[in-house]
């Protein structure tokens, strides 16, 4: 089933893009090289790699495995509209309805022989504790060994060192299941490639920011996120080239991703992954553009290719979700003046104790720099909690609310 | 340090180094999720986050703790973080240290933690204002492991129903282990030691397992055994796992053997092998099975993210064993457990 979603994503995309071949097409490249990605994950032609989220992806491209975190599993199924039957299958299992349901969805389809085999696992204590519990999960249900790379919390040399030497032995780790040697010049490959990648992801980010800004509630949808899935390959620059592209040319013209941009958002932590309605509200009856995303940012230096698991290590660590709330909440401070948004949309996905746990703390931080939230009670993978009414309602409120209130960051 | 005053550190996880704590002259007294503060945890934390860590922040909120000179907390899972967190907002001015927690105990992660701990040595000073020395440190690992003796001899006698005064009497030791200071305690533990046991009764409660995260309450306990269950064996946060004896090693560098220590005891499922997932499954039936129980009770906190995605594969391994598992969530609170007699009856009657 997975196999065949992605093959007749992966045509249907191509045909669209081949209509208008000298058009950037940013998303629709994005959404080629997802398909394309999944097809090497469930072909099975691959070696495949299931993975915690902030897993370097980069440097298992240069291992020649095709790795990818388990959520995005979690969300697929839940934008195909079929992630109903997953959840349900893993609640029969005994997984209780309170945790999360990206990790749910994906145990589910374990269970249900929807996931392949991997030839490794490599689980991360990053983002969240829920993240590693599904990886043993499924290690347990896979019957492989797991392999943890254990993210301390803070940015010190000890911590960094610790990390780095864990990426070593990763790499020992695959190498040992899948065969062969660490081939330090495809690394190196990598590597530029994926500092590459970051330079013009920049530049995005940077157009992004334009008042009014090309982006709008689709865009940039998961693109931070997923991204990191295609740091070290050509995919990942060609990605990142369209959209720099696209923007650009948006700009110049005159042209901003939602017609007379009003309202500017910021979208706290994940998207909703099914369809649903809200992002048209906002756009249609407000004029408001998400015009970031909390993950979409570059918050790590350019990787050093003679000495890339030290700075990996420290991209890792300063990821803003891990640590304390504090790395987080300067991270979206800044976003928030750079960005010159007048509000932020913070969907509580049930289930995520390090996301939504902080709600409270997220909303006093935003409120020291002027910025309002309005926080959502969703599970942003189970569709069979949207209370579709109750947010559309409390969304309208909060966009009359600043639409009467215009702030000086507003459009 | 002034003398004369009782100088405690506070801290909420059973991973805490509480030797290190008492090195440093300060009683490590453990936030207990007890007491009736009113609910306003929600005002920082969301509604699905873990009841042991609102419960600890509603006590900080509501001033209903002793003076401490600083927090500890342990980076043991996302609620304990955000605990954290929000610990430093309500007590702006309070120090508090986050110490990171590997998830397994290799060599490379020992030698991490054991920098941590090394780290926490160095505010913990600075809390105090004086020094101490790995001597001390080692003193106060020998006398925390006399303690875990004396409180592992009694909770055998507790098991075997010579106790007096039971299951419930033995929390209130735990209680008092983890809050006060060590002398009265060794004092109190010594003297328990040394009281005669009493016969062992007819045991009219059926034996189980118990285990689970924080269950600090001794009416609880004494609620279990009302119901017709009698707790052969425990694995729990607020009993012997916060009692852990630290092992001699073969380091000379006291911080390693601390964090060696600590991360080889008894864990909760935050901590694994990699090498053997789902393991706990495997430890929980061997342990149900070494002290004869005819039933497990798994008493967890809602929203507990390590031991909730354990339990599927728990009960599985239970199930495989022929051993009946009864599942119970908690709040922190009494009357959690009140709503769960008829439960704990209907479990403790299938058994007979």
């Amino acid at each position: 089933m997975m196999l065949q979603y992605f093959q007749r994503l992966a045509s249907v995309t191509e045909a669209r893009i081949s209509k208008y071949p000298h058009q950037p097409n940013a998303r629709k490249k994005f959404a080629l090289e997802i398909a394309k990605l999944g097809i090497r994950l469930y072909s099975g032609e691959h070696r495949v790699a299931w993975c915690g989220v902030v897993a370097p992806f980069d440097v298992l491209s240069a291992m020649n495995v095709t790795s990818c975190f388990v959520e995005f599993v979690g969300a697929m199924l839940a934008s195909t509209g079929t992630v109903g039957m997953f959840l349900e299958e893993s609640e029969h299992a005994g997984f209780a309805a309170d945790t999360c349901g990206y990790h749910r969805a994906v145990l589910g389809a374990a269970m249900k022989g929807m996931m392949p085999v991997p030839d490794i696992m490599i689980a991360t204590t990053c983002p969240c504790s829920g993240g590693l519990a599904a990886m043993e999960n499924l290690a347990r249900t896979f019957k492989k060994e797991l392999f943890v790379l254990d993210v301390p919390s803070s940015d010190t040399s000890e911590s960094v060192r610790y990390l780095a030497d864990q990426y070593k032995n990763m790499m020992r780790f695959v190498s040992d299941r899948i065969g062969g040697s660490i081939d330090e010049d495809r690394l190196r490959e990598s590597i530029v490639k994926s500092n590459r990648a970051r330079e013009l992801m920049i530049e995005v980010y940077r157009l992004a920011q334009h008042v009014p800004s090309p982006a709008n509630g689709q865009s940039l949808a998961n693109f931070g996120i997923v991204m990191a899935l295609f740091l070290g390959t050509d995919a990942g620059i060609e990605i990142a080239q369209a959209y720099k592209d696209e923007y650009e040319e948006m700009i110049r013209n005159g042209k901003s991703g939602v017609p007379d941009e009003k309202i500017r958002l910021l979208w706290l932590q994940n998207r909703i992954q099914f369809k649903h309605p809200l992002i048209r509200l906002l756009e249609e009856e407000y004029q408001a553009a998400i015009v970031i995303d909390e993950l979409n940012d570059i918050t790590w230096d350019a990787i050093d290719p003679d000495d890339p698991f030290t700075s990996i290590a420290r991209r890792t660590i300063t990821t803003p979700l891990n640590g304390k709330i504090s790395q987080r909440l300067d991270h979206i401070q800044r976003l928030s003046k750079l960005y010159k948004v007048d509000g932020a949309v913070n969907p509580c996905h049930w289930g995520c104790r390090q996301g939504t746990g902080a709600r409270g703390l997220i909303q006093a931080g935003l409120k020291e720099v002027g910025v309002p939230v309005v926080n959502l009670e969703v599970d942003c993978v189970d569709t069979r909690n949207f209370a579709e009414g109750q947010l559309r309602t409390r969304l309208e409120a909060f966009m009359e609310m600043l639409r009467s209130n215009p702030t000086a960051h507003g459009a | 340090m002034p003398q004369g005053k009782i100088h405690r550190v506070g801290h909420a996880c059973s991973y805490t180094p509480t030797a290190l704590i008492h090195a440093a002259g300060f009683t490590p007294y453990r936030v207990l999720p007890v007491g009736d503060s009113p609910d306003r945890a929600g005002q920082l934390l969301h509604d699905n986050l873990c009841p042991h860590a609102k419960r600890i922040l509603d006590r900080a909120m509501d001033e209903d703790l002793p003076d401490l000179d600083g927090m500890v907390f342990m980076n043991c899972c996302d609620a304990m973080r955000r605990l954290s967190d929000a610990w430093r907002t309500v007590r702006p001015k309070q120090g508090v240290v986050l110490v990171d927690l590997p998830v397994s105990p290799t060599d490379t992660s020992v030698s991490f933690f054991a920098g941590e701990l090394t780290r926490l040595a160095q505010t913990l000073q600075e809390w105090s204002g004086q020094s101490f020395t790995s001597a001390d440190i080692s003193s106060s690992i020998d006398a925390m492991n006399e303690m875990a003796e004396l409180l592992k001899e009694i909770s055998k006698r507790a098991r075997k129903g010579t106790l007096v005064g039971g299951s419930s009497r033995l929390q209130g030791l735990f209680n008092r282990g983890a809050t006060e200071p060590l002398g009265q305690t060794m004092e109190l533990l010594r003297s328990a030691v040394g009281a005669a046991e009493r016969r062992p009764t007819a045991q009219n409660g059926v034996p189980v397992y118990l285990f689970g995260n924080v269950l600090p309450e001794p009416e609880a306990f004494a609620h279990f055994e009302s119901c017709g269950v009698h707790i052969a064996g425990d694995s729990v946060c607020t009993g012997l796992r916060a009692f852990n004896r630290i092992g001699g090693g073969n380091s000379e560098d006291v911080f390693w053997r601390l964090a060696r220590g600590l991360l080889d005891g008894p864990r909760c499922p935050r901590t694994f092998h990699p090498s053997q997932p789902g393991k706990i499954a495997e430890e929980v039936l061997a342990e149900a099975q070494a002290c004869q129980a005819k039933g497990v009770i798994g008493y967890t906190m809602k929203f507990c993210d390590p031991y909730m995605s354990r339990l599927p594969g728990i009960r599985d391994a239970l199930r495989e064993a022929g051993l009946p598992l009864l599942l119970l969530d908690g709040d922190c609170t009494l009357r959690s457990i009140g709503q769960q007699r008829t439960r704990i009856e209907a479990f403790a009657e299938m058994l007979r």
